[in-house]
């Protein structure tokens, strides 16, 4: 019996159209031509520049920021939401089910013009807050999803063994539900970490004065700028991504 | 218990990083600046920093309707915008918009009176030019023998299709009706109705209707004739010496972006300042020569190097200048265009 080549093919695949953009991107990143239509030589211009590109830095500090605080907020309202919406099932919960669905599916263009003309009503001056609070309505949902889908096939049983051993109920959630949970959770948070630091269309709207996030100054910049320094900033930021998914394996490694 | 810890770690590394940057801020004034990337150069914001004690912080849009439906949803705080000439119209319909005050702008003098005959806003009352480009043809000088300035070029069949016109209806039905000597903001269905056979007729000849892959397609040579706008060629003649750039001698679209200030600034003496900083003429050549646009600022134009001066994509010629047009918001009759742009592209 000869084994399939087919798994190996389709990985293969799915490899090359994974990375081979983003190997594009990292080569052109070093490319002296400015509109990438050809090899033009090796420069490190573009990383110079944006060193110096104080507007990039700045809409990064404020991209992470966000990303930091509506992650954290929306991860602890989402995992409380799944609790409520898993434990019970009245028709509050379900309409909670229904009304917490449906960010899920709006149109992001919906929400953020909705979001935008709510914040001038109630005269909240647009900022950094004002984004925060969008994301975390969106990337809440997506947490509870996730949340929710892990605790389809919790045991129960354990949360009555604990309390029945005399652990009271903080120490039940803290030393029992939490880390049966974690993986879901954390997931939630990776999903509403990725969500807020690539949003694009809700954010625009509801940013304020000063508030400018990388995503939207990225779009700006392909229609009007220097797209080579979205390379290089690109490279960056998978340099950096590579080496904390390293680091994360080896520390699991190491514990394991 | 573990995982939680090795999760919440980074977290915290990340929140603590976060706040780091986040530190430091003084009371001092700051001047925010909604405006496209890369639309002013550097250097000269630290120096009207330095000069005026103020903090300048600038955000982004990349479109004049998005930031159109911002602006008029009520979304305030900015001091200076810069729209496109159309776009200040509307905004200036909308009442969004405050009248300038010309005794702080007092550079307002160096404003070029050629390109004030075809402004929209030609007293200045509440839009100040800021940057001009236009569209025209950029070829390859080795690859396009017998290149005649005219848009009777996107007639010739012997470029083996390796030619591009805007995918942008206004620019392409305007090259049309410029060709058969009518006005690009016509509302006659007559004229519009030549426009779109001649633009039918092109089609034939095109590889495409296109945006932003021409820049780098000309640059490689994929493409030898190009529909495209001034600023952008000036860019790729950087990368690629055989590129040359003619504007049509039948005339061409010029388009504008302006500086205004919202009604909603709270920054408004500030906002002055920094236009009338712009137009003085030492910062509107440095800033013309930054960006490959022109700051219609006719004081500035002896300072800007001399290879910048003789670039027909920079300067149009005042013959060809005086046949070229803003194009217009037409209201009602925009879906005129829609239509005739919707047959265009439905034609084999």
């Amino acid at each position: 019996m000869t084994r399939s080549r087919v798994p190996l093919f389709t990985t293969v695949a799915v490899l090359v159209f994974f990375y081979l953009p983003v190997l594009v991107l990292v080569v052109n990143s070093f490319n002296a031509s400015r509109f990438s239509a050809g090899w033009e030589g090796f420069t490190l211009d573009w990383y110079r520049k944006l060193w110096d590109a104080r507007e990039i830095w700045h809409a990064l500090r404020n991209t992470l920021i966000v990303a930091t605080v509506a992650t954290t907020v929306s991860t602890v309202l989402g995992t409380t939401a799944a609790f409520a919406l898993h434990r019970y099932t009245d028709r509050l919960q379900q309409l909670h089910y229904l009304l917490i669905y449906t960010p899920l599916v709006i149109p992001e263009i919906l929400m953020g013009m909705s979001l935008l003309l709510f914040f001038v009503a109630i005269n909240f001056e647009l900022g950094l807050t004002t984004i925060i609070l969008s994301h975390v309505t969106f990337s809440m949902s997506y947490v509870t999803m996730t949340v929710l889908g892990r605790l389809q096939d919790f045991d129960w049983s354990l949360i009555e063994a604990a309390q029945d051993l005399g652990a009271d109920w903080w120490t039940t959630v803290r030393r029992v539900l939490l880390p049966l949970l974690a993986p879901g959770i954390a997931a939630g948070a990776l999903l509403a970490f990725t969500l807020s630091i690539d949003d694009f269309v809700i954010t625009f709207f509801v940013a304020g004065p000063g508030s400018t996030t990388l995503p939207v100054r990225i779009y700006s910049m392909i229609k009007h700028g220097q797209p080579p320094l979205i390379n290089a900033l690109s490279t960056l930021l998978l340099v950096v991504t590579f080496v904390t998914v390293w680091l994360s394996q080896r520390l699991m490694g190491d514990t394991r | 218990m573990t995982f939680t810890r090795r999760a919440i770690l980074p977290a915290l590394a990340l929140a603590a990083l976060a706040c780091a940057l986040a530190g430091c801020s003084k009371p001092q004034p700051v001047l925010h600046v909604y405006t496209w990337a890369d639309y002013i150069k550097p250097e000269l914001i630290k120096q009207f920093e330095a000069e005026t004690g103020a903090r300048v912080v600038i955000d982004t849009f990349d479109s004049n309707e998005a930031m159109y439906a911002k602006i008029k949803a009520g979304a305030a705080g900015y001091d200076v915008i810069t729209p496109s000439s159309y776009m200040v119209s509307i905004m200036n319909k909308e009442g969004l918009l405050q009248p300038l005050d010309h005794a702080r702008l007092p550079n307002l003098k160096n404003v070029d009176p050629e390109y004030l005959a075809i402004a929209l806003d030609p007293k200045l009352n509440h839009s100040v030019p800021y940057m001009l480009t236009n569209t025209g043809i950029a070829y390859l000088k080795s690859k396009v023998p017998d290149f005649e300035p005219s848009w009777a070029a996107f007639d010739r069949a012997d470029l083996g299709r390796r030619v591009t016109m805007l995918n942008d209806m206004r620019e392409t039905i305007g090259a049309a009706l410029k060709f058969l000597g009518y006005s690009l903001n016509t509302t006659n269905d007559q004229e519009l109705e030549q426009a779109r056979d001649v633009v039918i007729r092109w089609k034939k000849n095109l590889a495409k209707f296109e945006n932003e892959q021409y820049k780098s397609g000309l640059a490689s040579g994929e493409f030898v004739m190009v529909h495209g706008y001034s600023g952008d060629i000036v860019q790729v003649q950087g990368e690629n010496e055989d590129i040359a750039f003619a504007a049509p001698r039948e005339g061409t679209s010029v388009s504008c972006d302006d500086f205004v200030v919202p009604k909603s600034a709270k920054e408004v003496a500030l906002a002055h300042a920094f236009v009338n900083f712009l137009h003085d003429p030492k910062n509107a050549a440095a800033n013309s020569e930054f960006i490959g646009y022109l700051c219609p600022n006719s004081a500035s134009y002896p300072l800007l190097p001399e290879d910048f001066r003789s670039n027909p994509a920079v300067f149009l010629d005042p013959a060809v200048k005086a046949k070229s047009e803003v194009i217009l918001d037409l209201g009602d009759d925009n879906v005129k265009y829609t239509r005739t742009w919707d047959q265009i592209k439905a034609a084999d």
